[in-house]
């Protein structure tokens, strides 16, 4: 009995301080709520960039924050579906008032958070979504975008493509909205760029085909010189396997968006086929600069892997968020995205901007091909050919036409 | 050589023939799902995801065994196995209770299964796309007629597909518990009312319908990217040949198969831009005339 009053006196003295410690924890933090896709197919790309996030925000952590201030970071799976998606970002602004909302590779998921974070005038980074709306049409001050859409891969290729002597183009993809955006994006560029490109058919096959057999042999029989595949997901392997099962990457080129990305060659092993054109924004290999070996061994020693597409975009915007309240000097919303605004940070790819018209990160685009490389048990891009941001990105001009005030 | 064909093109007999091996990997996932409708009356749901888990341990088995010829064997006869062996604790833990019960009770189950086994394959396996290479024997292709390249794995497909017709056909033909499990299929009180145990026959049917999920999901690995969401896909379509074929007919599985690989291999050459709608056309157009599918439906 003696006891326990001295307990009690403890564990009052125990409350109030974890009370204060969690009110001065609350105040001293900055929080970033993250909803992306965390279960089925997209995690293959989520993954890299939570990932390269997280690499990225333990250092400065470490480092002691910004402005005095740790990062706290709280992820959502929104399981690929837009309504649940949105829910998340709600609860996350509303409920953990988080300072910053980043995500998602699901494109109506991201257009639905966006109109919600700008009533809420939170900054949402886009990190993987690919539909050119959301800096175009339903672009606006709240929203930035850490990688490439549709629009400006397209705009990539056809700047390679045109350069190249082929006349007749087959078009053919998944026939879902990726697909055709892609698909879209490649071939009206490219005829803008090359009015004698003349297109003699189009296969469309559902999203998740397994067998490709039955299209490959119809398009060789119409002799097609190039082939502009739109396949996403698991689709850019499943292709690529029935390219080399057929022989269709001996006898006629073709090129997929992201073909030369580790995701789709690693896994194929040294079975790849050859010869396959593809545009990418990352490679762990490539460019050699000791920036991105240093950014690649750090990645490989927290994860154990090579890093991918998804982890530049990740890590990018934590560096992005960091030096943009550092250059602001205060944890305020506002005063963060004025500080973005034309912002230049170096990375692993050499130095990127953030453009102050739209909120578009101006990444280099690599236009390559598939090859062996002795150093690599898996297939590699080569003959790399680099389309800077300026180049392919549309212009504020485009942009800003397609706004919606 | 085009002469011999008379009025076909090469191009169609070289169709026919790749959807003909699109047709296998269709008839013995869809086979699996009929006999388990026809005698157990479950909708398994769950069927792709174990089609889904094959693939994935074939691709374990053959990395095991280095990834060469010997890999896709082991992995050909040991990941039905392991599929197998899976559907059998299901069985025994979940579904044996169940079989009184309402078929809506049984899709519910089947269909938590499916997610449980996504999460599950996501677990053990990661969300990286997996791939298992063609055996070295099978790679490459020939060119047909005309010079129109068909895969060699195809052709391998092509002798599987019959291989695996037969083995059905006497299992369900020339054996005891085949001959039960027709009779199970058509009036279960009465087989259990002779003094049979329709329970370890169920528990039986069902393992050789999951391994045959299993087996297709083996065969297709070396074709497509082994992934998560594989599943989705092929259930859709193993559903629809089941209907079109008949519900529980594992010879209406096999029509099913056909038409919807033709259908949809030919339809390829008619309209490339829409060849994915053939076959749900011909699914329409079959049920409009037979409703309860081409043959009779056991249920």
């Amino acid at each position: 009995m003696k006891r326990s009053p001295r307990i009690v006196f403890l564990s009052v003295i125990l409350l109030s301080v974890m009370c204060i410690f969690s009110l001065s924890h609350a105040a001293n933090t900055i929080k970033i709520g993250i909803v992306d896709t965390y279960t089925g197919p997209a995690t293959t790309f989520t993954n890299d960039v939570l990932d390269g996030f997280k690499l990225a925000v333990d250092r400065i952590n470490v480092g002691g924050g910004i402005l005095g201030k740790k990062i706290e970071y709280t992820t959502r799976d929104e399981k690929f579906k837009p309504d649940i998606g949105l829910a998340m970002a709600k609860e996350l602004i509303l409920k953990e008032k988080v300072d910053i909302l980043m995500g998602t590779i699901n494109s109506a998921t991201t257009l639905a958070i966006s109109d919600f974070v700008k009533k809420e005038k939170v900054p949402f980074f886009v990190t993987f979504a690919k539909s050119e709306k959301i800096v175009g049409e339903k672009g606006h001050r709240y929203i930035f975008n850490m990688n490439e859409n549709t629009e400006m891969a397209g705009r990539a290729t056809a700047i390679a493509l045109a350069k190249k002597p082929y006349v007749k183009y087959w078009i053919a993809g998944d026939d879902y909205e990726y697909g055709h955006a892609i698909a879209d994006a490649v071939w009206n560029n490219l005829k803008k760029l090359k009015p004698s490109a003349q297109k003699v058919g189009e296969t469309w096959w559902k999203v998740g085909e397994a067998d490709f057999t039955p299209y490959i042999t119809q398009i060789l029989a119409a002799k097609p010189d190039f082939i502009i595949v739109a396949t996403g997901g698991s689709g850019m392997v499943n292709f690529q396997k029935a390219a080399k099962a057929t022989g269709l990457s001996q006898k006629i080129p073709f090129y997929q968006h992201t073909a030369t990305e580790l995701s789709v060659l690693a896994p194929q092993g040294p079975n790849g086929p050859e010869g396959v054109y593809g545009t990418a924004n990352y490679f762990f290999y490539y460019p050699d600069t000791p920036e991105n070996r240093a950014f690649v061994a750090d990645f490989k020693k927290a994860y154990n892997r090579n890093p991918r597409i998804g982890a530049l975009y990740g890590y990018m915007t934590a560096q992005f968020i960091v030096a943009g309240y550092k250059k602001a000097g205060k944890i305020d919303s506002e005063k963060l995205i004025n500080a973005l605004e034309g912002m230049t940070l170096d990375s692993p790819v050499g130095p990127l901007e953030i453009r102050k018209c739209d909120h578009q990160l101006l990444l280099p685009m690599y236009f390559g091909v598939t090859k062996r490389d002795p150093k690599y048990d898996f297939l590699i891009a080569g003959n790399i050919e680099t389309i800077q941001g300026r180049d392919y990105v549309p212009s504020c001009q485009e942009v800003l036409k397609l706004y919606k005030k | 050589m085009e002469n011999i064909f008379g009025f076909i093109s090469p191009s169609i007999l070289s169709q026919i023939l790749v959807g003909l091996s699109r047709t296998v990997i269709l008839f013995i996932v869809s086979s699996g799902l009929t006999l388990i409708l026809g005698v157990l009356r479950i909708p398994n749901v769950a069927h792709g995801s174990l089609y889904m888990i094959g693939a994935f341990m074939a691709y374990t088995v053959s990395h095991l065994f280095g990834g060469g010829n010997t890999g896709f064997w082991m992995a050909l006869i040991l990941a039905p196995l392991g599929v197998a062996a899976l559907s059998f604790l299901a069985e025994r833990s979940l579904f044996q209770f169940l079989y009184e019960r309402e078929h809506l009770m049984l899709l519910l189950l089947t269909f938590a299964l499916s997610l449980v086994f996504g999460d599950l394959v996501k677990l053990i396996w990661g969300a990286e796309y997996r791939s298992v290479p063609v055996p070295s024997i099978f790679q490459g292709y020939i060119n047909l007629f005309g010079g129109l390249p068909f895969p060699i794995y195809s052709f391998f497909l092509l002798v599987m597909g019959p291989v695996i017709a037969i083995l059905l056909w006497l299992l369900t033909n020339k054996t005891r518990i085949g001959k039960i499990s027709r009779a199970a299929a058509v009036d279960r009180d009465m087989v259990g009312a002779v003094g049979i145990n329709v329970n370890w026959v169920f528990a039986i049917v069902f393992v050789i319908g999951c391994l045959l999920a299993g087996l297709g999901g083996v065969l297709v690995a070396p074709t497509v990217s082994v992934t998560l969401g594989m599943d989705h896909t092929l259930i859709m379509e193993a559903f629809l040949i089941v209907i079109m074929g008949g519900l529980g007919n594992v010879w209406g599985a096999l029509l099913g198969a056909l038409i919807f690989g033709l259908t949809q291999s030919l339809g390829i050459l008619i309209w490339p831009q829409f060849g994915i709608v053939f076959p749900y056309i011909a699914v329409v157009v079959v049920l409009i005339f037979r409703p309860t599918g081409i043959l009779k439906s056991t249920w």
